[in-house]
């Protein structure tokens, strides 16, 4: 999946290193083993060397093995803190986002997502924001551990009641994105799916106030039909 | 010049059994008995496990697949965690180390022998309650089953509660067995048996041990609190009135954690007992292989925290977690590059033993190479919980216990029985799990590392590109389990059927080789006095040169004096 996010570019750069980390490490070992097995076979007719390894060459397979580790860590954190800044909005984006990056709270709950916008409109399971901005999600639960993770956009970050969490993007272009929960959240765990449209930031406005009206427009509707004592 | 007739000999077989076989099995406070009864419970249970992965395999097989409905499906899932976790994994490794590690160090039985009867058999009740529980109300919860899905409010019925009561009981069994070892290893070692001159494997029981009487209360603590939790109004791990879903979190890592180690550790043990023997030279260097153990102990479940890396943590935690699991390459990496160092220069037998111990290191080494990405923080943010953890996890316990366990099991089988195991269903089956293993979990790295496909989900959706991945992976699965049942049917078979073996069937260097296959009861007549970290071979060269020929076998009839 290609990135579309600055923090994902960061996440595929340290995924490629620990993909290049690991096949060193197969090649290595799997393949010295699969040359030793046939080199040294019993069938050759020498006698075994009874040779030990003195304390050198362990201290000295050992700090290789070790400068190796090091060298992961420094990228790991390198490439971690680039993934975890908060983007700046960019010149295409909403630019009442441009000082503080627009905030939406998202809340997993059994087996849906909802987003509360800024202006208190809210959606289900479809998140929209505006292209080229600066989101953070402030992620909460309101029953068990969920998880959030649309791999375009984003790391995947866990929901868990009591606690927020946060993740941050900058969506780079215009589109639907497709995530899904990735913790054990019960029956209808892999039904539990979320989207992301990104739009433009007039569209972006236009759709939370037409929420906003669609959804008082209802309540209203809601509370007049209880006065008038009927059941909505 | 033949060997001297004269020289002390305490000959006791034909001693006839007073009871009947089973009233022997179910009170037997012997190691050797209640080693077998862990090893023949593991197995029996591996395979049980495999049938549970197949049927989700099957319904993994295509995209929306109704085979299996969600609840079933979760209820499959939270069987195969706990039944390939608790009662088949953890239970061979420690019911190896039971059977062979106070043959090793030369003892006459355990320390506590009734302390590990209640261990074995709390093990056996923990199964069957697990199983009993299936039959009414499984848990839907998953393999480490995530505070608050756990509580009452989100799960109501008893599935939980079997759950936790069956993994307790195994827990603490697994603890009591433990606390044998650990004494045994402190008290009944032979004359000279210092602690620089205890085999390989014996370390790693002894590791093994001490790190189980770390994370085993730990995980007894946890279940301890999820029962009050869901029985008696308990807030532990309920949000909202004080309590912390995160802490089940942390505790339940720690034993998932440091059982992942356990297991990786007793599976490097045996083939640092196996490499040695079959290459005919000592290991390269003991001290790195034991030094290297420990460490993995110790590093690798302090990084519990990596399971943990989406959680709302603090990322001080993460790198701390990070720096923790990066570090375990040192251990890993000098223990690769001891055995393989072992084996230059030697001259290789290629028999089963062997075989599956170098399946067993790669395997590992490719599993733990998939975990490197999971241990890089921002990496684990895309990879954690998708397909590729369960290909990296697959890929080393399915190389440590699976493979490493049945490199053990043909290595120890002629000691254990009496009988060695067929060699040519040996070749097959490995070789069809090789072919197995690599179909089924290689393909989830891709779906997992590239897709994106999420773990313990019931159904995967068409159009989301994973559906020829999954399909490899499902038939994969069955080669897997065809391997495998080969050889636990050789293992059926050979044990009354196989090839008569020799008291030293692989001319070992550890104590085990001294006694007869099967031991005796009290497994010594006569306590070696050892003077090296290799007394068999010690003895061996002292027959040989007191008969002043070279060295052969024991007689059958009774034990070599040294």
């Amino acid at each position: 999946m290609a990135p579309h996010s600055p923090g994902t570019d960061q996440i595929d750069t340290l995924l490629w290193i620990g993909f290049v980390a690991a096949v060193i490490f197969v090649v290595a070992i799997v393949g010295g083993l699969l040359y030793t097995a046939r080199r040294y076979r019993s069938e050759r007719g020498a006698e075994p060397r009874q040779v030990r390894g003195g304390r050198g060459i362990q201290v000295r397979v050992g700090a290789t093995l070790a400068l190796f580790a090091v060298a992961l860590f420094v990228a790991g954190v390198v490439f971690t803190e680039r993934a975890r800044e908060t983007p700046a909005t960019g010149p295409a984006g909403l630019q009442t986002a441009s000082t503080e990056p627009l905030t939406i709270k998202a809340t997993g709950q059994q087996w849906l997502w909802r987003y509360d916008y800024p202006n208190s409109a809210f959606s289900y399971y479809k998140l929209v924001v505006p292209v080229d901005t600066s989101v953070v999600l402030d992620l909460v639960s309101t029953d068990i551990v969920h998880t959030w993770d649309v791999p375009e956009l984003s790391g995947k970050r866990d929901a868990v009641p009591g606690k927020t969490n946060r993740v941050v993007f900058r969506a780079d272009e215009e589109g639907v994105y497709r995530g899904q929960a990735a913790t054990l959240s019960g029956q209808a765990y892999a039904a539990m799916r979320t989207e992301v449209q990104v739009v433009s930031p007039d569209e972006y406005q236009a759709f939370i106030e037409s929420q906003k009206t669609d959804i008082q427009t209802a309540q209203d509707r809601v509370v007049r039909l209880i006065e008038q004592g009927e059941t909505p | 010049m033949s060997a001297p007739r004269n020289r002390p000999e305490i000959v006791v077989e034909g001693f006839p059994r007073r009871r009947p076989r089973w009233t022997e099995i179910a009170t037997s406070a012997d190691h050797k008995d209640l080693g077998r009864l862990l090893i023949t419970g593991a197995l029996g249970f591996l395979f049980v496990a495999l049938i549970e992965l197949l049927l989700m395999r099957l319904q993994l097989a295509i995209p929306e697949n109704t085979f299996l409905s969600p609840v079933a499906f979760n209820r499959m899932l939270s069987l195969y965690g706990a039944t390939a976790i608790f009662l088949f994994a953890i239970p061979l490794a420690l019911g190896l180390f039971y059977y062979v590690m106070p043959l090793q160090i030369g003892a006459r039985g355990s320390a506590l022998p009734r302390l590990g009867q209640i261990g074995a058999w709390l093990y056996v009740f923990g199964a069957t309650v697990l199983y009993v529980g299936f039959l009414f109300t499984p848990s839907e919860a998953g393999v480490n089953p995530l505070a608050p899905l756990t509580e009452l409010a989100f799960l109501a019925n008893n599935g939980v509660d079997a759950w936790a009561s069956a993994v307790g009981l195994a827990t603490l069994g697994f603890v009591l067995i433990a606390i044998d070892l650990v004494t045994t290893l402190r008290n009944m070692r032979a004359p000279g048996m210092a602690w620089r001159r205890l085999p390989v494997f014996s370390w790693a029981a002894a590791i093994s041990s001490w790190l189980l009487l770390f994370i085993g209360p730990v995980m007894l603590a946890a279940i301890a609190m999820l029962l009050i939790d869901r029985n008696f109004d308990g807030i532990f791990f309920a949000d909202g009135s004080g309590g912390a879903p995160l802490l089940w979190q942390h505790l339940s890592w720690i034993f998932y954690t440091g059982s992942y180690m356990l297991i990786l550790i007793a599976a490097l043990g045996a083939i640092a007992e196996i490499v040695p023997t079959f290459s005919r030279k000592p290991l390269f260097n003991r001290g790195a292989v034991i030094g290297s153990l420990v460490a993995i102990a110790v590093v690798g479940t302090l990084a519990w925290m990596q399971n943990m890396l989406t959680a709302p943590i603090g990322v001080g935690w993460m790198y701390f977690a990070m720096i923790m699991s990066l570090a375990l390459i040192v251990p890993i990496g000098l223990i690769a590059f001891n055995l393989i160092a072992t084996m230059v220069g030697g001259t290789l037998r290629m028999r089963a033993p062997l075989l599956f111990a170098l399946g067993a290191l790669a395997f590992i080494a490719i599993g733990l190479s998939g975990e490197l990405s999971h241990s890089l923080v921002a990496a684990a943010w895309k990879l954690k919980n998708t397909t590729d953890a369960t290909a990296s996890t697959h890929f080393a316990l399915v190389g440590g216990a699976v493979f490493g366990g049945f490199a053990a099991l043909h290595y120890w089988f002629p000691k254990m029985t009496g009988r060695t195991m067929g060699e040519s269903l040996a070749r097959i089956s490995f070789w069809t799990m090789v072919v197995g293993a690599l179909l089924a979990f290689a393909p989830l790295f891709l779906a997992g590392g590239e897709e994106g496909q999420v773990i313990d989900a019931y159904k995967f959706f068409d159009g989301t590109g994973v559906n020829a991945y999954n399909l490899i992976a499902s038939i994969g699965s069955l080669v897997l389990a065809i391997g495998i049942v080969i050889t636990l049917m050789n293992a059926i078979l050979s044990r009354t059927g196989g090839p008569e073996a020799r008291h030293d069937q692989w001319g070992g260097d550890s104590l085990e080789w001294l006694t007869l296959s099967p031991p005796e009861p009290h497994n010594f007549d006569v306590l070696p006095d050892v003077r090296s970290a290799q007394p068999m071979r010690d003895i061996r060269e002292a027959i040989a040169h007191r008969a002043g020929r070279p060295t052969e076998q024991p007689a059958r009839e009774s034990q070599p004096v040294a």
